[in-house]
């Protein structure tokens, strides 16, 4: 045999037992998974950015709202949407009572750890100051 | 090879543009044994026509909002596969894992074993002197050969001109015959 003709066209070579019906479901399957990989990681990439200037926005506006509930009392609120509704900053800021806001943020402050001195200093210090020693003791 | 039913790819392209998963699931059903066997005859291994076939369609896919329907979509196909076999023989070289030795010797094994040869003496001769052709002549012997592709086709594919290729094939059945009398 010498000739290419006299030779079959026949596939020579085998395949397992329903490869293409099992690589057609697993193509078909694999692309749609992807199109749908692609699509949610499309989506995340073109909003990025506004999603993460929303996400900033919505950060701020909660802990300006959380400080304002906590920092301004009951009778003072009222006060605060009354200027809020008149959009007018610098009256809102003189409406304010700066003690009571002091009186009620303290609360919240935790005290600053004081210097380290000792009852002999403190009395030392309320006679530089001409205390009574009676009253000092009295207070002791 | 062309088809003039509903199922031609002048359908297939409409439909891909109306309905994309309809026409892409038309598309591997009509293409996926032609691609494949394209492929295996110039991969050899099952295992890596497979990989190539798979993302043959994943690269078609990715693509498919590319392609241009003035041109020929079983070309464009055709294209993509040769491109898939052709970049995994050549990551085989470079891993020098399997060479065309070892293939020719896997092939004798495999047409012994029968598990994935099935073909007479006169076959199994015939793909013996295949493996022999350069990369180049052997893509276009079976392309015209097997797939009885046209020339005009062939030059899309390889972007080689029509000239070289009836070269090419010339010399490629000339090799082989030789090898077979030799036998």
């Amino acid at each position: 045999m010498n000739k290419l003709s006299e030779i079959p066209e026949k596939i020579p070579f085998k395949v397992p037992d329903n490869y293409f019906e099992e690589v057609n479901r697993k193509i078909i399957s694999a692309t749609s998974g992807f199109d749908e990989q692609v699509r949610k990681v499309s989506f995340y990439n073109k909003f990025r950015t506004s999603l993460l200037i929303a996400a900033s926005v919505a950060g701020i506006i909660l802990i300006s709202y959380t400080a304002i509930k906590l920092l301004i009392p009951d009778n003072k609120k009222s006060q605060v949407s009354e200027v809020l509704s008149e959009i007018n900053p610098d009256s809102f800021i003189n409406d304010i009572d700066i003690s009571s806001l002091e009186e009620e943020s303290s609360a919240f402050i935790p005290a600053e750890a004081g210097p380290d001195v000792s009852k002999k200093d403190i009395i030392d210090y309320l006679l530089f100051e001409n205390i009574e020693l009676n009253d000092i003791y009295e207070q002791l | 090879m062309k088809l003039s039913n509903n199922n031609s790819d002048d359908n297939i392209s409409d439909l891909i543009k109306t309905d994309l998963n309809k026409g892409f699931r038309l598309l591997v059903e009509k293409y996926s044994q032609k691609l494949y066997w394209h492929i295996r005859r110039l991969v050899i291994l099952h295992e890596d026509a497979d990989d190539a076939l798979q993302n043959t369609f994943i690269n078609v896919w990715k693509s498919i909002g590319n392609f241009r329907s003035e041109s020929s979509l079983y070309t464009w196909l055709y294209t993509i596969a040769t491109n898939e076999a052709l970049t995994l023989i050549n990551k085989r070289k470079r891993n020098a894992s399997v060479s065309i030795d070892e293939l020719e010797s896997y092939f004798a094994s495999s047409r012994e074993g029968s598990t994935w040869f099935d073909g007479d003496e006169a076959l199994f001769k015939l793909h013996n002197a295949i493996l022999t052709l350069p990369e180049k002549q052997r893509i276009v012997f079976n392309l015209k050969y097997f797939d009885e592709m046209t020339y005009d086709e062939m030059s899309k594919i390889l972007k080689t001109s029509e000239g070289a290729l009836k070269a090419s094939y010339h010399h490629a059945v000339k090799k082989i015959e030789r090898i077979l009398t030799d036998d």
